[in-house]
């Protein structure tokens, strides 16, 4: 998979390569403008994270020579404004996703997963690990091929997990995952631990091994 | 009281003062002259009497003589007396009241006969001119201090009106509202220089408090990026291993410092953006229903201490506001109202005319109500605080501001109640569901 990073921030633009990288994705690089739009022109990419300040141009216009090219590349729109209108113009444009600054590293690899997701599988997908089913398409988990009924945090929750697997990810991240924007004003970052709990317990219970698990109280990894 | 009749109640007073002794002191000095020049009249009359006395030669022309003057009394005398002045009263049965009289009293000698004259002037005249003249003078006073006061009171009025228009702009101006205010130019050089000043005041005033607000703008946005890269290394540093115990301890704490600030500078953002009023769109939005999206957002929070949230909504009522900002607003009443709440409390959130009312259990005493909605104060010792911003209430206050909402605070039998008064903002107000 063939991500570009259209970022002028060196340190950040370096930490989410590291991420991505170790994910198994390509990372190919664009600092400015221009080079984005090069690059755009020449390759083709399963996803482009593309920052809206660039100090030689708006990064949305970026999205008008994509589809003048008539290209499929997926793309997220990457903002330190959290305005809503650049999140409106962005997803107009035919940006798949938004992410504000600042953003999780694990919430940006799961967005991205999913846009590919989307994008390459007509939105079929299913993730296997060992016993464990997790079918994205119809949003369902089947262990030892037995349907597991979660809710739908605990279903997010695993998903989430899932796609970064063998990460630690952060209790914050997990709690903004699952509040989503719109909650913000009552986030909560002690409901996570509930949740967890839950999901925990009905996979064990359907013959799960246990793949989850909580690192030292600062994040949990989904070990496979 | 106001400077102009300042000035004019010191002119009244020594005005008053001066009118006040003028009109004695007059009298007086007017009398006294007067009567100077009746005596000089009586002395010379008496001295004329004498030099004529030679033409007298025999009693009965005396006698005839003192009884065709009616001024002069004329007495038989001991001895020579020396010549005395004197006031005296005498009736008049003519006006039939005592009137004054001035005499002269002396010795004449006729024919080697000693009598004793007494020459008279009534002075009835006299004070009847020194009344007049009295009268007179006290009407030109009078209208003299009349006439001062008024024209002082009309100069004062026109000459000070630049004074008071600037007064008023001073009064009238806000920093956040740019208006260019209304100054009167004149031909005084004090208040032209006064205007001047104060246009300068106000404009540099005006240009430090939008730079201010750009500068805090720009800064919460130029630290979204440093705040992204700190916690994006954060992350990788999660996933180092060996990871010690220790070093996930100090990681984790330092992910719940980063996300605090975080969430002061967005809530910083969120003010400086509702001061430069770039929330401009609105919407028609209908309270009762948001109240309930937002209360079955706050549950998850709620159930954690076993809170209970009533909403008690008898009527709809439509307000035409910004979507964003309503949503921030009473999002901020109700989350307070469950994080400052004990367990097992209850919170009631209920619509009424034109207002609606969030009431919770919470501490036993009452808030500092003329401090809750400043910026960073902080309640010291409840729990659910170690998270707070200290700008929740000052984003509310900010947004009842912009909408000429009052938001009030009260502690009534226990309970906090915040109310908020949407006054006119209300379009509509109908039967509920």
């Amino acid at each position: 998979m063939k991500i570009l990073i259209v970022e002028d921030e060196q340190e950040l633009m370096k930490s989410m390569a590291t991420y991505l990288k170790s994910e198994n994705f390509v990372c190919e690089e664009a600092t400015d403008y221009a080079t984005a739009r090069q690059k755009i022109e020449l390759f083709t990419y399963d996803c482009i994270l593309l920052d809206v300040s660039l100090p030689d141009g708006n990064g949305l216009m970026l999205l008008n020579e994509l589809k003048e090219n008539r290209k499929t590349d997926g793309v997220i729109v990457i903002s330190a404004k959290n305005s809503i209108s650049d999140r409106i113009q962005g997803l107009n444009l035919g940006a798949d996703d938004y992410l504000s600054k600042p953003f999780h590293l694990s919430e940006l690899n799961a967005r991205i997963l999913a846009v590919i997701r989307r994008r390459h599988f007509q939105g079929q997908h299913i993730l296997v690990f060992n016993e464990l089913t997790i079918d994205l398409t119809a949003k369902t988990v089947t262990v030892h091929r037995c349907p597991v009924e979660l809710t739908r945090k605990e279903y997010d929750l695993l998903v989430y997990l899932a796609y970064n697997k063998n990460r630690v990810i952060s209790k914050n991240a997990i709690a903004e995952h699952l509040s989503g924007d719109e909650a913000e004003i009552f986030s909560n970052y002690d409901f996570i631990y509930s949740h967890m709990k839950n999901l925990k317990r009905k996979l064990q219970q359907a013959g799960c091994g246990e793949y989850i698990r909580s690192v030292y109280g600062m994040g949990y990894k989904f070990d496979v | 009281m106001r400077l102009n009749n300042k000035t004019i109640r010191s002119y009244l007073f020594y005005s008053c003062l001066i009118y006040l002794l003028t009109i004695p002191l007059f009298y007086f000095v007017m009398r006294s002259v007067l009567l100077h020049a009746v005596d000089k009249s009586l002395r010379s009359q008496l001295k004329e009497i004498r030099s004529n006395l030679g033409e007298i030669h025999s009693q009965e022309e005396l006698t005839a003589w003192s009884k065709l003057d009616k001024d002069i009394l004329l007495s038989p005398a001991d001895g020579p007396i020396k010549d005395r002045i004197y006031s005296t009263t005498r009736y008049s049965p003519k006006h039939r009241e005592e009137e004054p009289y001035r005499e002269i009293a002396g010795t004449i000698n006729v024919e080697g006969k000693m009598y004793r004259l007494v020459v008279s002037s009534s002075l009835i005249e006299n004070e009847d001119l020194l009344g007049s003249i009295l009268l007179v003078q006290s009407i030109v006073l009078f209208l003299l201090i009349c006439g001062m006061l008024w024209i002082n009171q009309r100069i004062s009025k026109r000459l000070w009106q630049p004074f008071y228009v600037a007064l008023r702009n001073m009064q009238q101006f806000e920093l956040n509202k740019q208006t260019d205010l209304p100054f009167l130019s004149t031909t005084t050089d004090e208040f032209n220089e006064l205007n001047k000043a104060m246009k300068n005041l106000f404009s540099r005033n005006s240009e430090i408090y939008l730079q201010q607000k750009e500068f805090t703008e720009n800064a919460s946005h130029e630290m979204q990026t440093p705040l992204a890269i700190y916690q994006s290394k954060l992350e990788l540093l999660m996933q180092t291993s060996p990871l010690s115990e220790e070093q996930a301890d100090l990681i984790n704490d330092l992910n719940d410092t980063n996300r605090r600030l975080i969430k002061l500078n967005k809530s910083l953002l969120l003010l400086t953006k509702i001061e430069n009023n770039q929330y401009q769109d609105v919407y028609d939005v209908e309270i009762s229903a948001l109240c309930k999206k937002l209360i079955q957002q706050g549950q998850s929070l709620a159930q954690e201490k076993n809170i209970i949230i009533h909403g008690d909504f008898p009527e709809t009522m439509v307000v035409r506001v910004n979507n964003v900002l309503i949503e921030v607003l009473i999002g901020n009443l109700l989350s307070n109202a469950i994080r400052y709440n004990t367990d097992n409390g209850m919170i009631i959130v209920r619509t009424e005319r034109d207002a609606l009312v969030i009431e919770n259990t919470g501490v036993p005493v009452a808030l500092q109500a003329e401090k809750i909605f400043t910026r960073f104060y902080k309640l010291t010792g409840p729990a659910g605080n170690e998270d707070s911003t200290g700008l929740g209430l000052a984003i509310v206050k900010n947004i009842c501001t912009l909408y000429n909402y009052t938001i009030s605070y009260a502690f009534i039998e226990g309970r906090h109640i915040f109310r908020l008064d949407l006054h006119d903002g209300v379009i509509r107000q109908g039967a509920g569901s």
